[in-house]
């Protein structure tokens, strides 16, 4: 092993060697410091993996001979060869990115950055003080020599008020270091931690002063103005060096003075970095600019790793594996980010459309997203896991409610910023040049966000259960992406197959239900697929992923599992959602509100694990305190899923604009989590109480209402998909209320349809979808007539509604007869007349969906249009198959669900003789009413037949039209705002009225980010003075007695 | 199975006489509607008259398959649903196909044959169609309010949805009926049953008196002529079904003749004494008073 | 400690200096005089380190005399902080002079010295 004390000789001596042989070495100047920085990289992963793995201890250099207090020492130790890694790597691979440019600057760029490192690399290694504010002073000196290797106005006087911020702190260390000194008669760290520190008067204020300092080179709110600035004004590659490499040794510093900081720090560091952390998240919903956005979101990261520094004691043995994994996360996403955005060189979030030119950037900018976000694979993932697991276990409860917020407004900007990226028209300009040396250094960090997440997965105590072959799967489709569609898609559909498969033998119960509708039901929709011709980058890669998370969901046993396949889902069906043309604004909405969800959940999982030695999901039936909270958080968390009233405005934009076959997809398949994910929560917890109100008497009536005015907001939409999405809501809200019955009927009611919701909404999506492909319109009045036209698709769609709408004989009727038989035995006379209003209300949607696309008038531009494609047609007519089995038999579907039923729910179930039903009120033979059905049918149109058959057809407007021929078929087809009495009747239900709610929400979020960052003024004295001013102010809170 | 065919045997049957008191009926109250307006009115078979004459045509035209069969579904629904009904209580002949389901059947079959008969009059093409659609749509949701929480209430009163057990309980004397023992609900039911006849002040859908307007305006000769027969019948299921729910039901059908007759006088004497609603207006209205009728029915039932 | 100690009065002036530094910087227009306030700042705590090192009744500790070779520690102040300033002093030139670098190179975008006048990087 290299001892590490040339980690300093040879990047002190290179750089010296290079200011003084500048010249003559100009040209191979980058290669020799390229050399130099791999060289301290390999030293400090070398000791890393060493230390790792056992086979080296911790050493110690002592330099100049002698031992300490009277020689300065380094200590080479497990942390300290983990953050001289970050270093040391962000050093190597930032000035590769940074090579073109720098070759440029000439040699003493070189020469800076060495120093640079060099100093960050003595910052993390110095066990003695004085040794620590000399380095930090040569790396501040280095930064700001860097920053004015950009000869431009903005840059210099934001490295100008950075050198007047960074001198001012210095100052204060340094007069926190004489004090100290002058009290302990030692600068050496390992001397001072054995000597009984409380003993000394008055060093409390030393303590503090080294501190303080220590903490506002980290960038804390208030007082990061001037850091601020200089991530806005660098080039991306630099800014990528301060907010990894820097930072990480800052982080570092506050870590190693730990053991000599009084208790009270701890409380000053969470307080502190959590502020940060939320104010840069919250401050960041109003900036436009990539550069300073990310700033903010690094001095927000950093702020959120001091933070878990100061909840150390909270956290256990899993402090390491937290702070670690965040560390990881945030150094790797805001390299890739600061260098993407050095690449791209735009001023303004919405100008990074040009990224769409080079797809592997875009790729890594989701993926690095994702990666800052901690969604899993990722190892942040698993630091957010663990982090909010143990701080609900030490009933740090604001705490983790604080992170959790602005971990969302963190999702805001992100997210917002990723649309614009994928969806925003680009701007006309130079094609987007990438050099090799900027490729590595991104692919390798690119790579390196699996590889670190790997790992995680399995330091992560519960991380190994995780099944990560789905995902893999999934993520394998982006290595293929290059193949037509028809391969991909009969791949993908072999093997959600051989997974349903494979799974099937261990399925029972709702398992088996919901992987029948996630595995065969997206095989079914995935067959739709093969109506695209070329390669639709990206679309299976992502659509696999939805479905692993699916999947995951069904197989969890545990609440990590369960999470971990929930947030793979989410991102996945993001993806999905924004494909569509005009999706920006709704996978936005889509993303917050299941992001939002999420966290619910999330916070949900961690007070139920409080006190409890495993977290397998049936922890939740035990949870000894909170439960009533327990539920209320995760059965939010899931209703953002099932798009419950309140918390609906996501679906209909993410529904309606999405692609043909995605529509089906996120409709009938993805909301099924939610309802999977109540199911969970209510057959584990039971009727929760908040006083003597009962929650699920709550959740009936949320159900009841939704089902209420989203049917009646479907029947006032004039665009078809819209409608369905719509539509979507109000089925939902059956679902809710009858899981809300929680009685034998109720869950059956429920079950059931969301069975035949899968079906008939697949079906009906699908062949709407069929219709916009054919006549690129969505808005039905623009359609009519097309039932000559497209014959197999009206026929999907009649079946379609009438099951829909729950009219016998078809199976949809099952649903109402049940419902009203739990509702007359739970007696909730109300809410069940009202899920029997919104049944009917769905009849005015029903009939106008079919109404105005395949009836009235045909348009002239539309005489020629043809069916839908065949295989848009195929799963549409699978679907029909298995509707007419089951309306026919309706035991089929039934009596399966009635028995898996009966181990919680024993009372009240259906009695069968045959397909025979009697419940406790009343009978119902699915069966007979068919055959009765379809014979009085039958002989009736024999008889009309019969006397009818000279019949002959007329043309189209041969109508009787008070002996006028119609105009032309736009005036004559009744379509537009069909109901237009009844809106004038009771529309005012439908107005908008919690989109206008969530619209205040965000304006006023926006509203208050604005005049709190307005304290950025500009003015170098003005953040001196928050320096000045944030320093007296925590002093006083945490010493003066305030 | 040779039951079946007996049973078919009393289906028709039962269809045919429904068919001709309905008929009657229609006949009676025009003129009787007439004679309240000082006209003379028609004569009182009109109605067979009217039937002959739409199967005579020679001039038949249609628009499409789905025109075609819009016909077919409204009888269809109409003869189901008196056919899933007891219409003679007792008479296990008489009660038809009511052994497949209970009242949630019939109340959701009713819907069979005006969604398929809408569709009908929706390929014709005519707008005036499309506008009796999405009227007659519109008042079916809101008079559905009051009329479910009424069925709940009666639901629960008796504990069963079998509509021959709600009948059973009626029996023994007039104020066993549903009528008197659950006033509210009868009076919530009562009114949502106006809407249900499509007679004034909530004949808007079909605004018979002008121009012509609503589903059946374009259809013509026999296809018409399948409209009227369901005209009889409907209305009559419509009838039985509220005398089981309400009054008792039949032992025979000399008294199902007289309650039905009876209760068909309601709608029509609320119907010649009021004018007629506009759409939102009638919608407003089932959504105030039979509401709140129904919510006290629950209340009192309730608790 | 006594009121007119060199010590004391040299703790206290440190002190003045450090917060007449930190007005100036806050408070003055003018780029040159901020850095002239820094380096009043910085010079103030280099005199406080002095200070604290400072031992009354003790000598430099430069070992040129017989005489302190022998019982050094009691005879000379605190070397540390004497060395530590020294590096301090080093390092306050080399940021000083970093800054005026930044001044001159602000002087030729704006023409100016006005610290209002470069505002341009905010929220």
């Amino acid at each position: 092993m290299v001892t590490p004390v040339y980690l300093v000789v040879s990047l002190l001596g290179i750089a010296f060697a290079l200011g003084i042989l500048g010249k003559p070495l100009r040209k191979v100047a980058g290669v020799i410091t390229l050399a130099t920085m791999a060289f301290a990289s390999y030293i400090s992963v070398s000791w890393f993996m060493g230390l790792w793995f056992g086979e080296q201890s911790a050493a110690m250099v002592f330099t100049a001979g002698f031992r300490p207090p009277f020689s300065i020492n380094l200590l080479m130790g497990f942390e300290e060869a983990f953050f001289l890694s970050l270093v040391n790597l962000a050093g190597l691979f930032g000035t590769l990115f940074l090579y073109r440019t720098l070759m440029k600057s000439g040699v003493n760029a070189f020469v800076i950055l060495l120093i640079l490192i060099m100093g960050l690399n003595v910052i993390i290694m110095t066990r003695d003080l004085f040794n620590l504010f000399v380095f930090m002073e040569i790396s501040s000196i280095a930064t700001a020599g860097i920053i004015i290797l950009n000869p431009h106005q903005k840059t210099i006087s934001a490295g100008f008020k950075y050198m007047l911020a960074t001198g001012i702190v210095a100052g204060i260390l340094l007069l926190g270091i004489i004090f100290f000194y002058h009290f302990t008669g030692t600068l050496n760290l390992d001397d001072t931690i054995r000597v009984n520190i409380e003993a000394w008067k008055g060093i409390t204020v030393a303590l503090f002063f080294i501190l303080i300092a220590v903490i506002v080179e980290l960038k804390p709110f208030p007082a990061n103005g001037w850091g601020l600035d200089v991530y806005e004004s660098v080039p991306g590659g630099i800014g990528m060096l301060i907010s990894t490499a820097s930072a990480s040794a800052m982080l570092y510093v506050v870590y190693k003075l730990l053991p000599i900081a009084p208790p009270v720090f701890f409380q000053i560091l969470t307080t502190i970095g959590i502020g940060t952390f939320f104010f840069s998240n919250l401050l960041a919903l109003k900036q436009t600019h990539p550069n300073r956005l990310l700033g903010y979101s690094s001095v927000g990261q950093i702020g959120l790793i001091t933070g878990v520094i100061g909840l150390s004691h909270f956290l256990g043995n899993q402090f390491g594996l937290i702070a670690a994994s965040l560390l990881i996360s945030h150094y790797l996403a805001k390299a890739g980010l600061f260098w993407i955005s050095g690449i791209l060189n735009k001023t303004h979030i919405r100008e990074w459309s040009v990224i769409r030119q080079n797809r592997l950037l875009l790729f890594l900018f989701s993926l690095f997203v994702f990666l800052l976000l901690g969604f899993p694979p990722f190892p942040a993932f698993y630091g957010k896991w663990e982090l909010i697991m143990q701080l609900a276990g030490s009933g740090q409860f604001f705490w983790l409610g604080a992170i959790l917020v602005a971990s969302l407004l963190e999702g805001v900007y992100l997210f917002r910023w990723l649309g614009y990226a994928m969806k925003l028209e680009a701007p006309a300009g130079e094609p987007l040049r990438v050099g090799w040396n900027q490729y590595i250094p991104l692919g390798i960090f690119g790579l390196a966000t699996f590889v670190t997440g790997y790992y995680a997965t399995h330091l992560s105590s519960y991380g190994s259960l995780i099944n990560l072959i789905p995902l893999a799967f999934a993520l394998g489709f982006f290595l293929i992406d290059f193949l037509p569609v028809y391969i991909k898609n009969t791949l993908a559909i072999a093997g959600m197959g051989f997974y349903f498969y494979y799974l099937y033998p261990d399925l029972n119960g709702f398992d088996m239900v919901f992987s029948a509708i996630f595995l065969v039901g997206g095989i079914l929709t995935l067959l739709a697929g093969y109506a695209y011709k070329g390669k639709r980058i990206g679309f299976y890669p992502t659509a696999l992923m939805m479905f692993a998370g699916l999947i995951g969901l069904v197989e969890a046993k545990t609440t990590l599992e369960f999470f971990f396949a929930w947030e793979v889902m989410t991102a996945g069906s993001y993806f999905l959602i924004i494909r569509g043309k005009k999706s920006m604004e709704h996978a936005l909405s889509y993303m917050l509100f299941s992001l939002g969800g999420a966290y619910l959940i999330l916070a949900g999982f961690s007070l139920a694990s409080i006190g409890q030695s495993t977290i397998v999901l049936d922890i939740l039936a035990t949870a000894p305190l909170y439960a009533p909270l327990i539920f209320i958080l995760l059965a939010i968390g899931f209703m953002t899923k099932t798009a419950s009233i309140g918390l609906h405005i996501w679906l209909p934009g993410a529904h309606a604009e999405a692609e043909t076959d995605v529509s089906p997809m996120v409709s009938s398949i993805l909301l099924k989590a939610g309802v999977f994910g109540l199911i969970i929560l209510i057959i584990r917890m039971g009727e929760q109480h908040l006083g003597s109100l009962s929650i699920l008497y709550i959740l009936s009536w949320i159900g009841a209402i939704t089902a209420v005015l989203g049917n009646l907001m479907a029947a006032f939409q004039e665009d078809a998909k819209r409608l369905l999405a719509y539509s979507s809501i109000g089925v939902l809200g059956y679902i809710l209320f009858g899981l809300a019955l929680f009685s034998h009927l109720g869950w059956l009611a429920a079950i059931a349809i969301a069975v035949t919701h899968f079906l008939f909404k697949a079906l009906l999506f699908l062949a709407i979808g069929g219709v916009v492909w054919r006549l690129k319109t969505k808005e039905m009045y623009r359609m009519g007539g097309l039932i000559t036209r497209m014959p197999f698709t009206f026929i999907s769609v009649l079946i379609g509604i009438i099951v829909l709408a729950g009219i016998p004989p078809l199976s949809g009727f099952a649903g109402k007869w049940i419902f009203t038989n739990a509702v007359i035995e739970k007696e909730w006379f109300f809410q069940g007349a009202l899920i029997s209003f919104a049944g009917i209300i769905a009849f005015l949607y029903c009939f106008r969906l079919i109404h105005t696309i395949f009836l009235g008038q045909l348009k002239d531009e539309h005489r020629k249009v043809n069916e839908a494609p065949f295989w848009i047609l195929a799963p549409q007519y699978i679907i029909l198959i298995i509707v007419m089995v089951f309306s026919v038999l309706p035991n089929s579907l039934l009596h399966p669900i009635g028995e898996m039923l009966k181990p919680y729910f024993p009372d009240g179930a259906l009695t069968w003789q045959g397909q025979y039903a009697t419940s406790i009120f009343g009978y119902w033979n699915g069966t007979w009413v068919m055959y009765v059905v379809v014979a009085i049918f039958l002989l009736v149109f024999l008889w009309l037949w019969f006397m009818n058959r000279k019949a002959y057809r007329v043309k189209q407007f041969n109508i009787v039209f008070a002996a006028e021929r119609p105009f032309r078929p736009e005036t004559t087809h009744f379509a537009y705002n069909f109901f237009a009495p009844y809106k004038k009747a009771i529309g005012f239900l439908a107005e908008p009225g919690v989109t206008r709610f969530w619209g205040h929400v965000s304006e006023g979020s926006h509203a208050i980010a604005e005049l709190i960052r307005r304290i950025y003024s500009g003015n170098g004295q003005v953040y001196l003075f928050q320096i000045m001013a944030f320093i007296v102010v925590v002093y006083l809170i945490s010493f003066g007695g305030f | 199975m040779e039951n079946i065919w007996i049973k078919i045997g009393y289906a028709l049957l039962t269809i045919f006489i429904v068919l001709n008191y309905g008929l009657l009926l229609q006949g009676l109250f025009r003129k009787i509607g007439a004679r309240v307006g000082r006209r003379h009115g028609i004569r009182i078979w009109q109605p067979w008259v009217d039937i002959i004459k739409n199967y005579t045509f020679r001039s038949r035209i249609y628009h499409g398959v789905m025109y075609y069969l819009g016909p077919v579904f409204r009888l269809t629904g109409g003869i189901g649903l008196l056919l899933f009904l007891p219409v003679i209580y007792g008479s296990e002949m008489f009660s038809n196909f009511s052994f497949t389901g209970d009242l949630m059947l019939v109340l959701y079959f009713q819907f069979f044959g005006v969604l398929g008969m809408a569709l009908g009059a929706g390929e014709s093409g005519h707008p005036y169609s499309a506008i009796g659609v999405s009227r007659g749509l519109s008042q079916v949701t809101a008079f559905e309010l009051p009329l479910t929480l009424g069925v709940l209430a009666i639901g629960l009163q008796y504990h069963t949805l079998n509509i021959n057990e709600i009948v059973a309980a009626q029996q023994g004397s007039i104020l066993n009926w549903t009528f008197f023992t659950n006033p509210f609900a009868a009076a919530a039911m009562l009114l949502s049953f106006l809407g249900a006849m499509g007679r004034s002040p909530f004949d808007v859908v079909l605004a018979p008196q002008e121009i012509p307007i609503g589903p059946p305006t374009e259809f013509n000769s026999s296809l018409l002529g399948v409209l009227q027969l369901n005209r009889a019948i409907f209305p009559v299921a419509k009838l039985i079904l509220f005398m089981n729910l309400l009054f008792g039901g039949a032992t025979n059908w000399g008294e199902l003749i007289i309650k039905t007759f009876f209760i068909y006088f309601w709608s029509v004497f609320v119907g010649i004494a009021f004018p007629r609603f506009r759409v939102d207006q009638s919608v407003r209205w089932f959504l105030s008073i039979p509401l709140i009728l129904g919510v006290i029915a629950i209340i009192l039932i309730k608790f | 400690m006594h009121w007119f100690s060199l010590e004391y009065i040299a703790m206290n002036l440190g002190f003045l200096l450090i917060l007449i530094g930190l007005w100036g910087i806050i408070t003055r227009k003018n780029i040159l005089r901020i850095i002239i306030s820094f380096s009043l700042f910085d010079t103030g705590t280099h005199i406080v380190i002095v200070a604290i090192g400072y031992i009354r009744n003790r000598t430099a500790p430069i070992l040129d005399t017989l005489a302190l070779q022998k019982d050094t520690a009691s005879k000379i102040v605190d070397p540390l902080p004497q060395a530590l300033v020294l590096t301090a002093i080093v390092i306050g030139l080399g940021v000083t002079a970093l800054l005026l670098v930044y001044a001159m190179k602000l002087f030729e975008t704006k023409k100016t010295l006005d610290i209002h006048r470069f505002n341009d990087l905010k929220w």
